[in-house]
């Protein structure tokens, strides 16, 4: 609950300038004020983590304490703990990659290799390449170390290839020090890239010799469709991004980098200066419950029960929204991506759904240039089916408000009528 | 120890960022001044809030919805507690700039032709079928389209040709009910700040303050990017118009009701005639801001500006 007391920031004109630059949410304010207990939240992408039993957990600490205690307790190595990275290569095993445990480090979640990546390879005023709309963390991370971000457009088959191809060619072979990329389940897309574009997304790094970095947090979560191997399968010098905060819990702060070894080399001396080493107690836990076959369980019942919301999500959208608004259909992952027709501004309906009690991010936030203004990410694996459900009634109530005007204007013949399912091919195709 | 004041800042209004800005610069003064300031947003325990601090005055460095259009100016009133700026009467009619043009002209203020539109009007009686008439009640494109509520010159375009029309309607509708279509006049923008002298000792009209923005246009992005927008203050005018432009602002001020303060937007034409275009009835005061501006041009430092403010506020302690 907001207080009314405001408290200022007397070192205010005190920090360094990159600070200016750092991408902040310009609705967390608006956030601020919807955090009453009655609003539906289909803002935030917070794993389901009522759903991870307590009991597994604490078992698995008790084991790493027993097992493990001293070594729990102290200083790790920079790299991470060899049994978990162990852990790391089976998982990232099992998605179709192979790797020895030389070629995996631990992160705090993956959010931290974000920063470490950027922190190695960028200087100011150097190009990333990263989709459009992309994650929010990454272009926070990016942003403090001042690069020129270039976005590339995404369809409903992932990042646009022939679009990356443009780009490159006008910056030219290292014209820019990495392509961002969130092929599975997109965050705040919702799209996946196919297996023909991932090709093709690989050729062009050795063509124009740029590195991909590869995030790929929702990996595991697929409700349908075949398993597609990821980017780091096709071509070694991939840098991967993995976390347990999907299919553990976010709260161990536990992620990976699987890289070729002299960038790992470089980013270990930036994780020294950061943190000096992950924390081993965590990791101890994550290795003893990841030991066995419950945890497997456990992910089974989480995309169970986000595939039931998305469900939900999916059959509420087309049940309230109007016709003249697209959107995505996640095959697995979070988040669903909608298109509003191009004269709404999402920020100010915000305001509206907020005194209706449902949230959304405006699509906005997922540029640096705040384009996709009339775009939304709605994020359906936090709140039960009924009340996604809602949560879409109410915000169908807003966005119909808005369109009854442009329908007035498309009577008198002033604007055109808008067709259903122009903007994104596919989007309620299937 | 000096009287305890309030800044009132934030709220949920598009313009909370300005506002922020705004009240910790106005903040900091009234601290330096000596009075015990105390920083508030506007949220739901706001008037439970004010009711336990039991504030001397409240400083409204809102802007936008609420802050601006007298319902916080209400609510103060009901709470028995004196505030900075104009009162309810006077915020209302200066929100609603289609209602204050109408008094413009009725007074025979010099303000561009104008149409108003409600959604009501679109949605309930077809009046998208009679856009086709604005060129000819205006006098020709191009026209500015805006949101008849809202400040900071949010949901602005301009349009050139019919074609661009209904669009700009829809964006300036997507900020509230009612949109201006006001005819666009090409000259020199200009912000005309007026300041009482308090305690009925008649009101003062700042230098007036000349914008011109890079791109044209003076939005939202030129108001609050620095080097978007350059400023000339005292306006480049000739010594008549200059005097013109100061009576115009003076009597919008009295005209709308205004009291402590107040910002008179208008633009001069190629020929130097002036038009208003609306008045502020809660002017930004962050440092790319125009009322600082004008005040200091004047000889009174930002600390003396907002000095006089609270003063007057405080003076109407009954």
């Amino acid at each position: 609950m907001g207080t009314a007391r405001v408290v200022f920031d007397k070192w205010d004109g005190r920090y360094a300038t990159r600070m200016g630059g750092v991408r902040t949410s310009a609705v967390r304010d608006l956030f601020a004020a919807a955090s009453r207990p009655d609003v539906i939240s289909l803002s935030g992408g917070m794993p389901d983590i009522r759903r991870v039993p307590v009991e597994a957990v604490n078992r698995a600490t008790r084991e790493a304490l027993k097992h493990q205690g001293a070594a729990a307790l102290q200083y790790g190595s920079s790299e991470g703990r060899v049994q978990l990275r162990q852990t790391i290569v089976g998982l990232m095993g099992e998605s179709g990659v192979r790797l020895g445990i030389d070629d995996v480090i631990v992160t705090a979640g993956a959010q931290q290799g974000l920063d470490l990546i950027a922190k190695v390879f960028l200087d100011p005023g150097d190009t990333v390449i990263c989709e459009g709309p992309t994650y929010v963390g990454a272009l926070q991370a990016f942003s403090a170390y001042e690069p020129r971000i270039v976005h590339v457009p995404l369809d409903d088959r992932g990042m646009d290839t022939d679009a990356l191809e443009e780009v490159l060619r006008s910056v030219g072979p290292r014209g820019a020090k990495f392509i961002y990329t969130i092929p599975n389940f997109h965050n705040p897309a919702g799209v996946t890239m196919t297996p023909e574009r991932r090709r093709r997304l690989i050729e062009l790094s050795r063509e124009y010799d740029i590195p991909v970095v590869e995030d790929d947090p929702y990996g595991r979560l697929r409700f349908e469709g075949g398993h597609i191997l990821p980017l780091k399968a096709l071509d070694c010098d991939v840098i991967h991004l993995g976390t347990f905060s999907k299919v553990f819990a976010p709260g161990m702060r536990l992620g990976w980098m699987a890289a070729p070894r002299p960038i790992l080399a470089k980013v270990l001396l930036a994780k020294q200066s950061a943190d000096l080493c992950g924390s081993a107690f965590t990791q101890a836990i994550a290795e003893a419950y990841f030991t066995g076959t419950g945890w497997r369980h456990v992910l089974a019942d989480l995309t169970r029960a986000y595939r039931e919301r998305r469900d939900a999500m999916l059959a509420a959208l087309e049940e309230h929204f109007p016709p003249e608004v697209t959107w995505t259909h996640p095959e697995g992952g979070f988040f669903v991506w909608v298109t509003l027709p191009p004269f709404l501004d999402t920020k100010a309906l915000l305001a509206e759904a907020i005194d209706l009690g449902v949230t959304f991010v405006p699509g906005a936030d997922f540029t640096m240039d705040g384009s996709f203004r009339n775009c939304l990410r709605l994020a359906f694996c936090y709140e039960q089916p009924e009340h996604i459900t809602e949560g879409i009634r109410r915000i169908a109530a807003v966005i119909d408000d808005k369109l009854e005007l442009y329908r007035a204007f498309a009577a008198a013949g002033v604007v055109p009528a808008v067709q259903r399912a122009d903007a994104q091919e596919g989007g309620r195709a299937r | 120890m000096k009287e305890k004041i309030a800044v009132l800042m934030g709220g949920r209004s598009l313009e909370r960022e300005v506002s922020l800005k705004s009240g910790e610069r106005v903040f900091g003064a009234l601290t330096e001044l000596g009075y015990r300031a105390i920083g508030l947003d506007v949220t739901p325990d706001l008037v439970e809030t004010l009711r336990r601090e039991r504030p001397d005055a409240v400083y409204i460095a809102l802007h936008g919805k609420f802050g601006e259009d007298g319902t916080l100016q209400e609510v103060l009133e009901f709470l028995g507690i004196p505030y900075t700026g104009p009162g309810v009467i006077a915020s209302a009619l200066a929100w609603d700039k289609s209602l204050a043009k109408r008094l413009f002209a009725e007074k025979g203020v010099p303000t561009p032709p104008w149409v108003t539109f409600t959604s009501g009007a679109f949605k309930e009686m077809g009046a998208a079928t009679a856009l086709d008439l604005v060129p000819s009640v205006l006098g020709g494109f191009p026209v500015v389209v805006k949101p008849t509520e809202q400040g900071s010159a949010l949901g602005l375009t301009r349009v050139d040709d019919a074609p661009g029309l209904p669009d700009a309607l829809l964006t300036a509708l997507s900020f509230g009910d009612s949109a201006l279509v006001e005819r666009w006049v090409q000259g020199r923008e200009l912000a005309v700040s007026v300041l009482d002298d308090g305690a009925g000792g008649g009101s003062r009209v700042l230098p007036p303050v000349e914008m011109v923005p890079r791109s044209g246009l003076f939005d939202y992005t030129a108001a609050y990017t620095q080097g978007e927008t350059v400023y000339y203050c005292p306006a480049r005018l000739s010594p008549d118009v200059a005097a013109e432009v100061v009576r115009l602002a003076a009597e919008c001020h009295t005209l709308l009701g205004c009291r402590d303060v107040s910002r008179c937007d208008m633009v001069v034409d190629d020929e130097g005639r002036p038009f208003v275009l609306e008045v502020n009835t809660s002017p930004g005061m962050t440092t790319t801001s125009l009322l600082p501006m004008a005040a200091e041009a004047a000889g009174m430092t930002f600390q003396q500006l907002v000095d006089t403010l609270a003063r007057a506020a405080l003076d109407r302690v009954e």
